[in-house]
């Protein structure tokens, strides 16, 4: 936001609106709103607000092996000797971690890309983190590779680029399933989605102490 | 295109480039035929179930319902018409589609009708699913896309003086617009690119014929790079700058076909 568009706001506050406009999907009427909202705050709220903001600037950096978002060189998950050291789950941004942490169905390690391959943005592989990436595939002894990346054609590029890259390493990849999501109605899925729930199916497994006979 | 309620209209669009907005919102770069591009925003797309988010990835020519807006669109419905799946599911083919996709949104005009580029994009892709010749599809595009939008470069003529050219090697200005007899080439000082007559004659050739006319053509590996550096640079003199998406293109030219990695089956 310019100073055009808040004549009357003191230099102060219109520096603060033009700050938090700047955030992902905080539009003008929204940093006004919250520009206000912090001008009414107690001061050690603020205080508090800005300490944080300042410790994860200076403490966060990214893992050395997995390029997670963590405060210690090496990432938790990266340490925990209980974790399958032979899988690597390949992930476009941190937040993806988050997600599949959640599940508890995976005991692997992860690869943040932070980014996909986005040809029409003028995103290439040289701006993810693959190097990094294969030079973890060279030095440890992983058999498995799962990528994660988002089901969209970006993601799918990414998938396609690095299975391209890592085939010839003699490292077994695999792709997360696609298909229908829980809950869903079968009438709204787009031909792409059912096309790959399709290809996807699996064998409908038949317990043979409950089924009746 | 309207339809019985105020603003509120149908359109066939192809999804052209979108960025993150919100929460879980997207926001659309679209190529229509009665309005060019237009920006639309489809709410809830990027979480899983939603209706819309399925239908409206990058390449996927839809059919949309859209309420009108101010600045912004906003998408009601999306219904796919087609998703051009052996383009998205093969690395070759996909750098080959984002690239002929940029070049018609760089010019295409925001809110202008466009059906010849809408058509002859569609048309493309369709094509560019099933060919074996990508790379000439791509020549053949922008060269009929520059035909239609009014940008063609001159091959039959010396651009400058406007004298026959003889049957034999020339050179092509992008600045100048097309090809220079011998006597113009040395005035001025733009860029100038080697146009051999085999060169010449594929491009006239090109130009003239529809794609199924071409697309078994076979070209010299000397002509096919000069071919490409004089539409590159015509292309980028038209649009004023470089098409993003020819970096990507031109890394994975030569590798061999990619398929997608099976979804929840091992590779193996």
């Amino acid at each position: 936001m310019n100073s055009n568009s808040t004549p009357s706001a003191a230099p102060p506050v219109a520096r603060l609106i033009e700050a938090f406009s700047r955030l992902p999907g905080v539009g003008p009427k929204s940093a006004q709103r919250l520009t206000y909202f912090m001008i009414r705050m107690p001061r050690e709220e603020a205080e508090a607000l800005a300490e944080a903001l300042i410790s994860v600037k200076d403490r966060i950096v990214l893992c050395s092996k997995c390029l997670n978002i963590t405060e210690d060189p090496v990432c938790a998950v990266c340490t925990n000797e209980r974790r399958d050291r032979t899988r690597i789950c390949v992930v476009e941004e941190p937040l993806d971690v988050l997600a599949l942490e959640r599940t508890r169905a995976y005991e692997g390690l992860y690869h943040v890309l932070h980014g996909s391959i986005s040809p029409v943005n003028g995103i290439g592989a040289e701006q993810l983190k693959i190097r990094e990436l294969l030079d973890r595939l060279r030095d440890e002894t992983v058999t498995e590779l799962i990528l994660a990346t988002n089901p969209n054609l970006e993601g799918e590029a990414t998938s396609m680029y690095l299975q391209r890259l890592i085939s010839p390493l003699g490292i077994k990849v695999t792709r997360l399933a696609r298909g229908l999501s829980s809950g869903a109605d079968l009438e709204y899925a787009d031909e792409m989605t059912l096309a790959n729930a399709l290809e996807g199916r699996a064998e409908v497994a038949v317990d043979k102490e409950t089924s009746t006979e | 295109m309207t339809s019985g309620r105020p603003n509120l209209f149908t359109t066939e669009a192809v999804v052209l480039r979108h960025s993150d907005l919100g929460e879980a919102d997207r926001l659309l770069w679209l190529l229509t035929p009665q309005r060019g591009v237009i920006r639309a925003t489809a709410r809830g797309a990027r979480k899983p179930g939603s209706k819309l988010g399925g239908h409206i990835d990058l390449l996927c020519y839809v059919k949309l319902s859209i309420r009108e807006g101010r600045e912004l669109h906003g998408i009601s419905q999306a219904d796919t018409i087609d998703a051009f799946r052996n383009v998205r599911t093969d690395l070759g083919r996909l750098s080959r589609g984002l690239n002929i996709g940029e070049l018609a949104e760089r010019v295409s005009v925001e809110d202008a009708p466009a059906p010849a580029v809408f058509r002859l994009l569609v048309n493309s892709l369709g094509w560019l699913a099933t060919t074996q010749n990508a790379d000439t599809l791509v020549r053949w595009f922008a060269l009929r896309l520059m035909t239609i939008t009014g940008f063609k470069p001159e091959l039959g003529a010396c651009v400058d003086c406007g004298n026959e050219l003889e049957p034999d090697d020339h050179v092509f200005s992008a600045e100048r617009g097309g090809l220079l007899c011998p006597s113009c080439r040395s005035q001025g000082s733009d860029a100038l690119h080697p146009a051999s007559l085999g060169t010449i004659k594929v491009l006239r050739h090109l130009a003239r014929s529809d794609f199924p006319a071409v697309e078994s053509l076979n070209i010299g590996a000397e002509e096919r790079r000069q071919i490409e550096r004089i539409l590159r640079s015509h292309t980028n003199f038209v649009i004023g700058r470089g098409v993003l998406s020819s970096a990507f293109l031109d890394e994975v030219r030569d590798w061999p076909e990619v398929g997608p990695v099976p979804g929840g089956i091992r590779a193996d």
